[in-house]
């Protein structure tokens, strides 16, 4: 989604003078023929982006995408070019405030409406977890798979971003066959394939056959026609010729159904209409299962999709409920927090330095209880339907005893499982309430060796409130150097030096003062009250002068700015269930779920419920590509 | 042998080393003549500008110091200066720069949806030699796919983890874990057992039935990408066809690979994992189970700790962003100098693995480049690269080459595919070939 309010946090605090005079269109159009008609206009316009095409008020309904394109060209500095005359931050962020929202409000016009959905294949989790459910087979088959990367919101569920390569084809091969095999040796997978056996009554390719009608539709999740059998029954046939044994030659054409595109991708059957329509029911049970589980579909909902009943919305919220409740939705909080909050990267190129950390370093134990702390935490907040502003602070964390530790605290840990994450009260006045009490958090935005208020700062504007700051000027100007002999400089001191500078202080201005009242918690999270022999000075003044001192300030400052964060966190997991990017008539649907959230007290199962229960998770979208096609 | 077999190299090369003999004997004596291979190394985050040009040019020149350690090498390899890479000004710092470095295409800023890149130069290379080989190409890497979409540039990370796209809208995925490069080299260099490959490529035939009919339900999105998967599949059907069939390899190759020297799974740190991929490219080009490969010392923006370094406090990306202070170029250096120490390594192996008169590497060419020149001015001018082997005598190696401020990155692509073999006519914003590199 380009609907980036990149400075909305920045107006949200320093809103005060803008409140006066609501934007209009009037604004939009002066700001736009002021600063960029000039080049933008004409029988040559500059970049071919004529201006004159975007000239009224309707064009935000009818060009959403050339309104959105230059929406991030102004917010991202590329606009006006360097050398041009341009304007002040303020003129900039109101005038793309305000674009923003009216682009939504058109795109809104029309209700909430279902967007693309394209073919996309399993994900190497995903495939893994499918694999595990319909053999009853605990492997970790996926890291012999190559991983993928994210699109979308973010993802590596995104259907935009899962490609299929010759090193994919190579490994489907050979994952396929190591499957079969082991599932020849285990029993408990030997019984999810072979569920008649030849006998006396039951001639040979009749059993092959009807093992391939029961194992077939849950490896595609869907009813599977006769039609469709026959090519198994006749790979069968040909091993069988081959001198295979007929366990042999059924388990060959297993191979074949899992290189096969009906396992390896997710299809829904196209909406050959012109109207929205409510998707299928075995589409729609791939959709939950796929959300919520990260796998295939289990027996009640295959039999929700065979009833129909699956598209009730009470049926929906049973299942939520449901889904959240099975141990298999600790797969989708963990994905989806790690990918959120980048913590994935902590066993990666976020793995702070084992020098300055020996003790991080040589304990495992102390490790994954800091990486599953928010995954954990975001479960529980989940399953017992508690607010999602507990994100931004909260009175309850996960504790162990190797949390207990790092953080210096006491807990109170049930004492026969001190080992075992657990819910538990924060003791009063402690910092630790909400992610950003949280190791993980604190370490994945530092640098391996030492904190960074930049980092940090740079972080929450964009994993917590949603409003990345933009990037840097392509020329970013050389500080001076530090003359030799000088006195060491604090890290205060440093970012001090950044925003004397015109330029830098433009966006340091925002990030340096989010991260500033973090610095009492190191680069692994641990807290601290001095830093290099010094105290530490977790003070900072946000643009509109508000002081803000601790964890506990920033925490307040950013309940204040809960719409973003909500928005944000919406977003995203709108993104995560749909696995693609959000579109501009998504935001809508972002729109009504918030204020269904709003109405609940921000309860989580309210989030999962509302996007199971929207629009474009319930229904596809009429089918234009189809169409234009079939017309050639 | 048929017309079309007798690649544009081997004719030229019939006429250059074989002046004096009849038309028909120096055709003959081709199926002799060792394959050519193409390395493609990738350095992230640009290097200290001030270490890295030679002094002096064409044959005498002086090796800087972060090219010191090509020392024993210097006479096969050629530095080149003063290309740039038009296609990667703009946009942002890293993300444009580095997924264009073989593709000399400006990418499409996209979180994903409507990624768009161009065919990369070993990619070119790879549709040539796929046909002689098990396998088309190899993509190694050391670091995971960074992941996410980076919010602040609004390009999906998708573009900082890949430099090989077999076509504009598909990256190629990368081998990370070297003892399963190991196993797939040594798999696909194996002649099948039995019915199995007949088997397989039943198997497969089946399985493309599905996905035809799959394809003709679907809306033309869909289709195009079941169409990559009908392409992949049917290209892995050829090759097991193709394993099978006595004329599986063209070229016979000095060395075979040994089942019994699989390397780790666990390399113990940075260092030694790239030390065994280094390792994989060397026994890949060796046995000629491939003929090109890719290689990435890092993602985009990567900032890999290099403490084990002597002297080195801190993370690649952020030392290159050294703002001139002294201390941060002196670590950049070293690290760049590392990454050189590494590429030498490669070389030297290469240059032991003996090819009847010649080695390896003198069949090979070994390219060493990064996206940036220095790292803090995000800047594609004068880019960093060194291009090591002598492509079975074709490049004019042990030289300095100097050329006219910002010459086509892409020149250099279009004389790498005529030496290799796979000429094209124009490669991105090629103007013509690179002058001095290659001889006749």
């Amino acid at each position: 989604m380009n609907l980036r309010l990149t400075f909305l946090f920045c107006l949200a605090v320093s809103g005060a003078a803008i409140a006066q005079t609501p934007y209009s269109i009037e604004d939009g159009t002066a700001f736009l023929n002021f600063w960029c008609r000039a080049c933008h206009t004409g029988s040559k316009p500059q970049g071919n982006f004529d201006l004159g095409v975007l000239a009224s008020g309707q064009t935000l309904a009818t060009e959403p995408q050339r309104w959105n394109k230059l929406i991030s060209r102004v917010e991202n500095l590329e606009m006006p070019p360097k050398g041009a005359p341009v304007p002040t931050a303020e003129q900039r962020a109101q005038f793309t405030e305000w674009a923003a929202m009216a682009v939504r409000e058109q795109a809104c016009a029309g209700g909430m409406r279902p967007g693309p959905s394209m073919i996309r294949r399993l994900n190497r989790d995903e495939y893994a977890a499918t694999i595990r459910d319909l053999f009853d087979m605990h492997l970790d088959i996926a890291q012999a798979l190559p991983e993928d990367g994210a699109g979308g919101e973010g993802f590596d569920n995104a259907a935009e971003t899962l490609f299929l390569t010759g090193l994919h084809s190579e490994k489907y091969m050979a994952a396929a066959r190591f499957i079969a095999d082991f599932a020849a040796r285990e029993f408990k997978s030997r019984a999810k394939i072979f569920t008649v056996e030849p006998g006396p009554q039951l001639t040979e390719d009749r059993a092959a056959r009807m093992i391939f009608e029961k194992l077939l539709p849950r490896a595609f999740r869907r009813p599977v026609t006769g039609k469709e059998i026959s090519p198994y029954v006749s790979l069968y046939q040909s091993a069988r010729r081959e001198g295979e044994s007929f366990e042999g030659a059924v388990l060959f054409a297993v191979r074949g159904a899992l290189v096969s595109p009906m396992f390896l991708y997710r299809a829904e059957p196209p909406n050959l209409t012109a109207a929205r329509k409510p998707l299928e029911a075995y589409a729609l049970a791939s959709r939950l299962s796929y959300f919520l589980w990260g796998s295939m579909p289990d027996e009640l909902l295959f039999d929700g999709a065979a009833s129909g009943g699956l598209q009730e919305p009470a049926v929906l919220k049973y299942m939520v409920g449901r889904m959240l409740r099975n141990d298999r939705s600790l797969v989708f909080a963990q994905r989806f927090i790690e990918q959120w909050l980048r913590t994935r990267e902590l066993g990666g190129e976020k793995t702070p330095d084992p020098r300055l950390f020996p003790a991080y370093a040589a304990d495992e134990d102390l490790r994954s209880d800091i990486r599953l702390q928010p995954v954990l935490f975001f479960r529980e907040i989940l399953l017992r339907n508690r607010s999602l502003l507990e994100l931004i602070d909260s009175n309850h964390t996960i504790g162990t005893r190797h949390l207990e530790r790092h953080y210096g605290l006491q807990l109170p840990l049930n004492p026969n499982a001190r080992q075992q994450p657990q819910w538990v009260e924060l003791p009063q006045g402690s910092n630790r309430g909400g992610l950003l009490g949280m190791a993980a958090v604190l370490t994945v935005s530092s640098y391996p060796y030492r904190t960074s208020p930049v980092l940090r700062g740079a972080w929450i504007m964009d994993s917590i409130l949603g409003t990345p700051p933009p990037p840097p000027p392509p020329d970013v100007p050389e500080l001076p150097e530090q003359h030799e002999g000088a006195p060491p400089q604090s890290v205060r001191e440093r970012l001090a030096r950044h925003r004397a500078d015109a330029v830098c202080a433009s966006c340091h201005n925002r990030m340096d003062p989010l991260g500033l009242p973090l610095e009492n918690f190191d680069a692994i999270g641990r807290w601290r009250a001095e830093d290099g022999g010094r105290p530490v000075d977790a003070s900072a003044e946000l643009p509109d002068g508000t002081r803000i001192d601790g964890p506990a300030g920033l925490k307040a400052a950013l309940a204040a700015r809960k719409d973003l964060f909500l928005r944000n966190l919406t977003g995203k997991m709108l993104g995560y269930a749909l696995g693609r990017g959000l579109t501009i008539e998504d935001s809508c649907t972002v729109d009504h779920i918030l204020s269904r959230l709003k109405d609940n007290n921000y309860s989580a199962q309210t989030l999962i419920e509302e996007i199971v229960l929207s629009v474009p998770f319930r229904y596809q979208a009429p089918g234009k590509s189809l169409q234009r096609e079939n017309s050639r | 042998m048929s017309l079309q077999n007798i690649s544009r190299r081997t004719l030229l090369r019939g006429v250059g080393v074989s002046l004096g003999l009849p038309w028909l004997e120096a055709l003959a004596s081709t199926p002799e003549a060792a394959p050519i291979r193409m390395g493609m190394l990738y350095m992230p985050n640009g290097v200290n500008t001030n270490h890295w040009t030679p002094e002096g040019t064409g044959r005498g020149f002086t090796l800087s110091k972060t090219l010191s350690p090509l020392a024993d090498v210097k006479d096969r390899v050629v530095v080149l200066s003063q290309l740039w890479n038009e296609a990667s000004k703009g946009g942002d710092g890293h993300y444009v720069k580095e997924a264009a470095i073989l593709t000399c295409t400006t990418i499409k800023k996209t979180p994903g949806a409507d990624l768009a890149n161009g065919t990369s130069v070993d990619q070119m290379a790879a549709q040539s030699s796929a046909r002689h080989t098990p396998i088309p190409s190899l993509e190694l890497g050391v670091t995971p796919v960074a992941i996410g979409v980076d919010a602040v540039v609004g390009y999906t990370r998708v573009y900082g983890s890949h430099i090989a796209w077999s076509n504009p809208t598909t990256p190629l995925a990368r081998e990370l874990n070297p003892r399963a490069v190991y196993e797939r080299l040594y798999r696909a260099t194996t002649k099948p057992t039995g019915n199995s490959a007949r088997m397989d490529g039943l198997l497969l035939d089946r399985v493309l039935g599905d996905a035809r009919r799959l394809r003709a339900q679907v809306g033309s999105e869909d289709k195009a990408r079941l169409d990559e998967y009908l392409s992949v599949m049917r290209s892995l059907e050829e090759r097991v066809e193709r394993a099978s069939s006595a004329t599986g390899q063209t070229w016979k190759p000095r060395a075979a690979i040994d089942p019994d020297a699989a390397p780790t799974d666990r390399p113990r740190d940075h260092a030694e994992h790239v030390r065994l991929m280094m390792d994989m490219i060397a026994v890949a080009f060796q046995t000629d189970t491939t003929r090109v490969a890719t290689f990435m010392f890092g993602n985009a923006v990567s900032n890999v700790s290099f403490r084990f370094l002597e002297g080195v406090t801190a993370g690649h990306h952020d030392v290159s962003h050294h703002s001139g202070e002294a201390d941060k170029l002196r670590q950049y250096q070293i690290i760049n100098q590392w990454h050189i120490e590494q590429y030498a390594y490669l070389l030297r192996k290469l240059a032991a693995m003996k090819e009847g008169e010649s080695s390896v590497l003198d069949n090979s060419m070994v390219m060493f480049a990064s996206a940036l020149s220095d790292g803090q001015k995000h800047d594609p001018h004068n880019l960093p690269i060194v291009v090591a082997g002598r492509a079975g005598g074709r490049i004019d190696s042990g030289q300095h080459l100097v050329y006219t401020k910002d010459s086509p990155l892409a020149n250099l692509y279009v004389s790498m595919l005529d030496a290799f073999g796979a000429p094209v006519e124009r490669f991105a914003d090629s103007t013509g070939h690179l002058p001095g590199l290659l001889r006749g």
